[in-house]
């Protein structure tokens, strides 16, 4: 019972550490998606719509199934607002990738979208 | 048994609930995680321990020991729990006491877990466990004895089948202590002195008595006959692994493995299942749905999994087996009709069948072993996680992969060639007949385990 309260009380904590408002959008080149190298570029903006710049952006690529390696990136800002990291896709199938956003006051932020399909090298 | 400490503990009366306490809380947070925690599949208890390191535990705990996974149960838990309040008073309808219902809910499990790919899904993982559980619940309220274990679990009947190939089996220490034996406690309890209608221990609830028993078909391990026996005499022993189908004596609770379709037909489903689940997860299965649905004009993944399902576990083993049988009849001299053949041989196939289901879930276990930390981790929020470190390197599993397989064929091949010699005129010929079935299912499944992993969630674009 102890582990289970410890338990709830975690999943409880975990969710409630995102902000709301914050909107990414992605690119992914080349399109379709295939295994190895691809760009991924994000316009991130805040509540306003205005381009959240400063920002640490940190990229973590998962597979659909449980248990495969995840593959890390950082995202470099280019442009106001605009960050882009490479990642080395792994494997073919459905990717989910979360993007990490730490605001430039410690505030963290985070948002996932996915790359369905990505194609045998 | 006699191990020290192991084998204490395995002797006490409640320590088949030791056991099985634990699996019932991690059990209980994975439905809780799988509903309501994040619905990301590396991320979710649910997904990660089922689809990780329960099936991978599972089949590597039947290739060193035996069904200790049945042993450990929660599912048993909650419904020996339950019957302290409902007692069944119904016996399980004659016609469905063989295997095909459970034959039609392993394969329908397979299926779903293609359809609504359960791998990527903690809520329908989930909704999976509460079924077992739910399901276990119902029909042992409704009726005697263990009828959930024996006639209706899907994960039972893959270790049935998985553990005619483990190295221990619950079996009699001397049989002439069992000749001298009048009260039969094994099969029927110890009763109360005073109230021969009070069970103070439970004999074999899934009707296996002791002494005509032989392998572990069957055996859930529950050690009840262990408990049960006033003299000592039932333990867990060491033994050839798949030895139990080489020989085809009157086994207790089953009858004749020749005699039994049902059987042959779960072993069957057991090893082109392994293969069809295998090749679910590489990338040639997309251009082979696209395919079928191209030329049947189909745009939707439903139909399309089920001709698919079709092909691999109806025409393939027809065909195959069914040359495999008529060769045996016309080359090897057998006279036997080719459906007794069939029958008789199809059990040589349950070792190389435990062998890819070990290739495919032992590389899953392998590959992303120490997932369970982050994953547990995050779940309980302790600490930071750590999700880089995912397990061994996938080169280096498919050496184990390969090994399994060669395993899994050494053990068919060998059991084809014992079932020949005994029961065939010409047993080189027929030997030859069946290896060589063995042989080619092996071949697909080393090609298999060679492609590369794809896991989509869609197959193809739907209309």
């Amino acid at each position: 019972m102890c582990l289970l309260c410890l338990f709830l009380a975690g999943f409880i904590s975990c969710r409630n550490q995102s902000p709301s408002g914050f909107t990414v959008t992605a690119e992914i080149t080349p399109q379709p998606a295939r295994v190895g190298q691809a760009t991924i570029a994000l316009r991130v903006t805040g509540a306003s719509g205005k381009p959240v710049t400063g920002a640490r952006v940190a990229l973590e690529g998962n597979m659909s199934h449980a248990g495969m390696a995840p593959v890390f990136a950082d995202a470099a800002e280019f442009e106001p607002g605009r960050y882009r990291a490479n990642m080395e896709l792994s494997m073919a199938g459905d990717w989910i990738i979360l993007v990490h956003v730490t605001l430039p006051g410690g505030e963290k932020v985070e948002r996932q979208f996915e790359v369905k399909g990505v194609a045998p090298a | 048994m006699r191990v020290p400490l192991i084998g204490s503990l395995l002797k006490q009366r409640h320590a088949r609930t030791l056991f099985q306490i634990p699996i019932f809380i991690i059990s209980v947070a994975m439905i809780v995680h799988g509903l309501f925690g994040p619905q990301l599949a590396p991320k979710n208890l649910a997904t990660t321990f089922t689809w990780v390191h329960f099936r991978g535990a599972l089949v590597l705990v039947l290739l060193f020991a035996g069904n200790f996974f049945c042993f450990a149960c929660p599912f048993m838990l909650v419904r020996n729990f339950a019957r302290k309040f409902v007692r069944p008073v119904r016996n399980w309808p004659r016609r469905l006491r063989n295997k095909w219902l459970s034959i039609a809910l392993f394969v329908a499990m397979l299926f779903v877990y293609e359809w609504l790919d359960l791998w990527a899904s903690p809520w329908w993982t989930a909704w999976l466990i509460i079924t077992y559980f739910a399901g276990a619940l119902v029909i042992d309220s409704i009726f005697k004895h263990a009828t959930f274990c024996k006639f209706v679990c899907p994960i039972g009947q893959f270790n049935f089948v998985a553990s005619t190939a483990s190295p221990l089996e619950v079996a009699v220490r001397d049989h002439d202590v069992c000749n001298q034996c009048v009260t039969k406690d094994c099969i029927r309890g110890v009763r109360e002195p005073a109230a021969p209608l009070v069970v103070i221990q439970r004999g074999c609830e899934l009707a296996l008595y002791q002494p005509r028993k032989t392998g572990n078909l069957d055996c859930n391990f529950c050690l009840d006959c262990v408990q049960a026996c006033p003299y000592d005499n039932v333990g867990i022993m060491s033994r050839v692994p798949a030895a139990e189908l080489t020989t085809d004596p009157m086994r207790s609770g089953i009858g004749f493995l020749s005699k039994r379709k049902d059987l042959a037909a779960l072993v069957i489903v057991f090893t082109f299942g392994a293969l069809l689940n295998a090749f679910g997860m590489v990338s040639p299965v997309y251009a082979l749905e696209q395919w079928i649905a191209n030329a049947l004009g189909i745009s939707y993944e439903l139909p399309v999994l089920a001709f698919v399902f079709a092909l691999f576990l109806v025409v393939e083993p027809v065909l195959l087996i069914g040359v495999a049988a008529w060769l045996t009849r016309v080359w090897g001299g057998s006279r036997k009709p080719l459906l007794s053949i069939a029958v008789r041989y199809s059990y040589s196939l349950a070792p190389l069948g435990f062998g890819i289901w070990l290739a495919h879930f032992g590389f899953h276990f392998l590959t992303g072993l120490y997932t369970i930390i982050p994953v547990t981790q995050s779940a309980f929020g302790l600490g930071e996680a750590r999700w880089g470190m995912p397990g061994l390197a996938p080169n280096v599993v498919q050496l184990f992969e390969f090994g399994f397989i060669g395993l899994g064929l050494l053990g068919s091949v060998l059991v084809s060639y014992a079932i020949a010699a005994v029961e065939e005129v010409r047993p080189v010929r027929v030997f030859i007949v069946w290896a060589a079935l063995s042989l080619i299912i092996a071949a697909g499944a080393f090609w298999l385990m060679s492609q590369p992993m794809e896991m989509r969630a869609v197959a193809f674009a739907s209309g």
